[in-house]
């Protein structure tokens, strides 16, 4: 039964990608399209709400060896709501938000493809989280990769969407390699695909499995080094990013690392490993955000440093933790990026130095204030709970740990106070400005927004006492209790965050960015590497296919030719002998002839000798035949 | 009834311009094949459905036919594929009653091939493949279409000379002496036969290398694709290539276990080395045929390297082994589906344009959505993408050879990153960005060739979602051969 809850989603992209095309191109088409993705998105949280409270499960039979099985744990019932519960936001933002690339003749018809893929889109991540084994993790983890191929080259005409959606498939499916060796790993120890027979794994197959899997949640979940794809996939649609960042693509990293966490904590290095790579990836991204001047981009490295706070969390021994902040961390990013498309739409560009709407969009700036501060972990907003759950975590493996988590969260504090103050603030426009006079925004788009600020508020409740253990004790996880001094370290450190937040905005309006710094916001040169080595490896593929037509095939050639040789040569001296050597056959029966003749005296005695001469002959061939 | 099937598609009386004709004829083994299907028991012996007529009692041979799951697996996707390369149009030069004449007798030989249960009529059919194709590419061919027939004959030709010293190696090697396969399955003749038993492997081995074909006796390969007419690649690759990999589980992995298991690890270098220089030159193509032409070899790798590590002789690994086995079988019918169908878009592009560079195409999205829809699906079941066909071989073959040899393994997963990275870069260069003016005129597909397009890759998107039908018959005589041993 619990097919019912990807497949619908599925099925259902499909039926919009086919019905929608003749729905009207005008406003009622968007509304319908509207209605349509909104009725998905609930229908699946009802079934899903279903799910959860009679405990489906679902099974379908490949072979003997292949069971492709769906269930219901914690883990997966939290990300099973959450999904649908972002996704419905988007879907309405993106339907009046974007239009169809290949409308024509100036009219824009509505975005039924990106809806439908969409809509694909989370049900590829509903498969993700219900799936109860390798064969089913690895088929929607890759369907989730090649969704979000599509999605950011939604804009198809210019090449450079291509490129950079073939990037961050490319970069992903390096990841997804983890993941096929690790389900090998899986099944060569244990001879099923199931995270049941996991437990029975140990030795060195262990080590590949949980190596594997760590790979491919890496580079998911856009941890450094794979970090810079999420920077790509920003020439996507708003609303993909938004999707993208918040529910789907990236979640799926985290959710593998908590769905597994018992397993993969078997092996003494997991733990230092993820916390490494969380921890890195967070002050990393939150460098790298609070020098970005381009709004998506300072966003989606906020999500890398978020997410690198999940793994540190997960990594830790307090998946709960990472689940908590994973919630609580979507709804504040979906929230932001919908602000950054609606700024986008007033200004023309995502440069955050062109925005500062703050008086033009009061209602905007508001919900996304809300969002922001929720980011920079202000107490009492939902992220800002989560964050000092994860600090507290930290704090329980080594105090240090715990101090610079708290600095990374200094570090969010401080972008997503210039995010706010750069877009959102005042100055530049006013009701009476020239930008009034771009398309702007719909009622919609705003009220996407708003729903998502709304979440976050409500999520805040989590500050309020007993809700937090309530909450563990529903999800059947344990958070860490929180000591005074790193929860007032932290928040000193939000503080001092907010505050240069403040002050780097002043500078900012009075510098150019320098060089140096456009580099280091570009995630401090790796995209620059990495396509270097891009370079060198198309560079190495032209040199091996000049190879293979020059060297491999010239043995074939050269044999080639040499036959043909062969057969001048005979032609010119084999035939000739051969000829030849007719003629002297010829000549040769001829003189026997003669000689013949010459035999046939007619005198007996003649006669008799050559028999005695035959007979004689014949005994010595027999002889010497005896003799062998 | 099988004789009877090889037989009908003989009966070559095509009409001048009866397509159709050709295309109700080559529909017949279809239907055939799937009654077979619906005959075929997963639980009984090896080999079923056999059809037995003494030809030469005195040397042994007869005219045997029968088919095990892999061979039923093999021949229904080969008929499927001949189908639909008849009935897809292309320009015969006048020439209609010759062209699906040849056609239908490669049909019929090459079915021939795979439901032959005697090694001489194997070997029969295996060489008049050649002979038929050679005819295909070089009277219907474009470019240099005659030297490039003439290449691929002689080079496979070479091969299947091996061949036969091997076959009269193996035949001589039983008593009473016979072709027939079975008895040869059954009585492994040349275990523990050292220098002589060496030689006959490597005579085959070399002999299948050839056509399947495997780095570095591969470079027959790009050159008869490119000139070849679009169909004509389409069954080259879907079909004719199968027959090496076919070849190797029937004879050598079959009836000279012991000698397999001992070269199997060559084997498997041998095909992780196919799976990434394939790769990488593919990448490196300019040309839309030769990137997809050197995919195959690509692709062929991880055949060889599922059946290398399903012979290997290793203790407590029959689970892994046998999944290997089952994803090679599954591999070439997926190979056989997709590729033909890249092949058959392919030749669309040369009836249009007769323009193969990919950097003269771009933004074909807005002139043909048909056409690049087929191509999109295509090219991401051909990079393996869940829900097609290819993950499905491809996920059987890896999480086999793991359990084998994980770190060829390992090695060999490389290939499927590379595979993404050449079909993206393609389908960038061609179907999206910026449309060149000269394109303006460039027609989407027509009806027959969306039909044809579609049927194929129903076939691979059937077997990507629900492949239970497929696997289960193909495990049935894999666990035979395999577990058998």
């Amino acid at each position: 039964m619990l097919w019912f809850v990807p497949l619908l989603q599925l099925l259902a992209a499909l039926v919009i990608h086919g019905v929608g095309k003749r729905w009207p191109g005008d406003d009622r088409g968007r509304a319908v399209l509207t209605l349509a993705g909104v009725a998905i998105a609930v229908a699946t949280l009802l079934l899903v709400s279903v799910a959860v409270t009679v405990d489906w499960s679902g099974t379908y039979r490949w072979s003997s060896r292949i069971v492709l099985s769906l269930g219901m744990t914690s883990a997966s019932a939290v990300f099973a709501i959450v999904v649908p519960l972002i996704a419905a936001p988007i879907i309405v933002y993106s339907a009046y938000h974007e239009a169809s690339p290949v409308s024509g003749g100036g009219a824009e018809r509505p975005p039924v493809g990106l809806v439908a893929l969409l809509t694909a889109f989370v049900g590829a991540m509903e498969l993700l989280v219900l799936a109860e084994d390798f064969v089913t993790l690895l088929i929607a983890w890759e369907l989730v990769g090649a969704c979000s191929w599509a999605l950011i080259a939604h804009e198809w005409q210019k090449a450079g969407n291509l490129r950079d959606a073939a990037w961050a498939f490319l970069v992903t499916r390096f990841g997804d390699l983890g993941l096929y060796i690790a389900a090998a790993a899986a099944f060569a120890g244990t001879g099923s695909f199931a995270f049941a027979d996991l437990a029975q794994l140990d030795g060195w197959r262990l080590d590949v499995f949980v190596a594997g899997v760590v790979l491919a949640a890496a580079a998911k979940s856009a941890q450094v080094p794979f970090s810079p794809w999420l920077f790509a996939a920003m020439s996507g649609p708003t609303p993909v990013s938004a999707l993208l960042h918040a529910a789907t693509m990236v979640a799926a990293g985290i959710y593998l690392v908590v769905r597994l966490h018992a397993e993969l904590s078997a092996v003494a290095w997991f733990a230092p490993v993820a916390i490494t790579l969380g921890l890195t990836t967070a002050l990393a991204g939150g460098l790298v955000a609070c020098l970005q001047g381009h709004a998506k981009k300072l966003l989606a490295a906020s999500t890398s440093a978020q997410y690198g706070l999940m793994w540190l969390a997960a990594g830790a021994g307090f998946p709960g933790v990472a689940l908590v902040h994973f919630v609580t961390h979507a709804f504040t990013k979906a929230a932001l990026f919908l602000a950054a498309g609606i700024a986008e739409r007033h200004v023309g560009s995502y440069s955050l130095n062109a925005m500062r709407l703050g008086r033009l969009l009061p209602g905007v700036a508001a919900a996304a204030m809300v969002a922001s501060l929720a980011l920079a972990g202000v107490v009492p907003l939902s992220a800002a709970w989560s964050k000092e759950q994860i600090i507290t975590a930290a704090g329980h493996q080594a105090s240090w740990l715990a101090v610079i988590a708290a600095v990374a969260g200094g570090l969010s504090a401080m972008y997503a106070t210039r995010f706010q103050l750069l877009a959102f603030g005042r100055g530049r426009h006013d009701r009476t400005n020239t930008a009034a006079s771009r398309p702007g925004h719909s009622r919609a788009e705003a009220i996407s927004l708003y729903l998502l600020a709304a979440g976050t508020l409500t999520l805040s409740l989590l500050w309020w006492p007993g809700v937090g253990n309530g909450l563990a004790d529903l999800l059947a996880v344990h958070f860490p209790k929180t000591r005074p001094w790193e929860l007032i370290v932290s928040l000193l450190l939000v503080a001092l965050g907010v505050g240069l937040g403040f002050l780097a905005v002043r500078r900012e309006v009075s510098r150019q960015q320098s060089e140096t710094r456009a580099g280091m916001a570009d995630w401090l040169g790796l995209p620059t590497l990495t396509a270097r080595g891009a370079n060198a490896v198309m560079m190495f593929s032209h040199g091996l296919a000049r190879f293979d037509d020059r060297a491999v095939d010239a043995g074939i050639r050269g044999s080639a030719r040499f036959g043909a040789w062969l057969a001048r040569l005979g032609e010119r001296r084999g035939e000739g002998a051969f000829d030849g050597a007719t003629n002297q056959l010829a000549k040769g029966v001829d003189w026997a002839g003669l000689v013949a003749r010459r035999v046939h005296t007619g005198q007996m005695h003649h006669y008799y000798t050559g028999i005695a001469a035959g007979l004689a002959a014949i005994l010595i061939i027999l002889s010497i035949g005896a003799l062998l | 009834m099988l004789g009877a099937l090889a037989l009908a598609v003989s009966g070559r009386w095509t009409e001048t311009t009866a397509r159709r004709f050709a295309v109700a004829v080559s529909a017949l083994p279809v239907l055939l094949l799937a009654w077979g299907w619906q005959q075929f028991d997963p639980q009984g012996a090896l080999f079923q459905l056999v059809e037995e007529v003494p030809w030469v009692p005195s040397l042994g041979m007869g005219y045997r036919l029968g088919v095990d799951g892999i061979a039923l697996a093999v021949a229904t996707m080969s008929a499927l594929v001949f189908s639909a390369s008849i009935a897809y149009p292309v320009d015969t030069q006048h020439q209609p009653r010759q062209y699906y004449a040849w056609m239908l007798f490669l049909q019929s030989v090459s079915l021939g091939v795979f439901l032959a249960l005697d090694l001489l009529l194997f070997y029969v059919f295996f060489d008049l493949s050649l002979v038929g194709m050679f005819f295909l590419i070089g009277r219907w061919g474009h470019g240099q279409a005659q030297l490039a027939a003439f290449k691929f004959f002689l080079y496979t030709f070479c091969g299947s000379l091996l061949l036969l010293l091997a076959i009269i190696g193996l035949y001589l090697s039983v008593e009473p002496h016979t072709f027939d396969m079975r008895v040869l399955i059954e009585q492994q003749p040349l275990a523990g036969a050292g220098m002589t038993g060496g030689l006959v492997f490597l005579a085959l081995m070399l002999g299948f290398a050839i056509k399947t074909p495997v780095v570095p006796v591969h470079t027959w390969l790009p050159q008869a694709h490119v000139d070849a007419p679009g169909p004509a690649s389409a069954i080259l690759a879907g079909v004719l290539l199968k027959m090496g990999s076919y070849g190797i589980i029937r004879i050598p992995f079959a009836m000279m276990a012991e000698t397999f298991s001992r070269y199997a690890p060559v084997i498997a270098l041998f095909a992780v080395a196919s799976i990434l220089y394939g790769a990488f030159v593919a990448l490196g193509q300019r040309n839309l045929k030769r990137r997809i032409a050197y995919t195959s070899i690509n692709h062929m790798g991880y055949t060889v390297l599922g059946i290398a590590a399903a012979g290997a002789l290793i203790q407590e690994t029959e689970y892994a082994r046998e999944l290997a086995l089952v994803g090679a079988t599954v591999e070439m019918v997926a190979h056989g589906l997709i590729t033909g169908a890249l092949f058959l878009i392919c030749g669309s592009f040369w009836q249009r344009t007769a323009e193969y560079d990919l950097d003269s195409y771009g933004g074909l999205l807005r002139q043909a959505p048909w056409l690049t829809a087929f191509a999109v699906l295509a090219s991401f079941a051909s990079l393996g993408l869940p829900g097609l066909a290819g993950f499905v071989a491809e996920f059987h073959i890896f999480a086999g050879t793991f359990g084998v040899y994980p770190w060829l393994a390992v090695i060999g997963v490389l290939g499927i990153l590379v595979t993404a990275a050449l079909f993206l870069q393609m389908l960038q260069k061609v179907f999206f960005g910026t449309m060149p003016a000269r394109w303006a005129q460039f027609a989407d597909l027509r009806p027959i060739e969306r039909g044809v397009l579609a049927v194929l890759s129903a076939g691979f998107v059937i077997i990507g979602v629900a492949p239970a039908f497929l696997l289960t018959l193909v495990e049935a005589s894999a666990t035979l051969l395999v577990g058998g041993r």
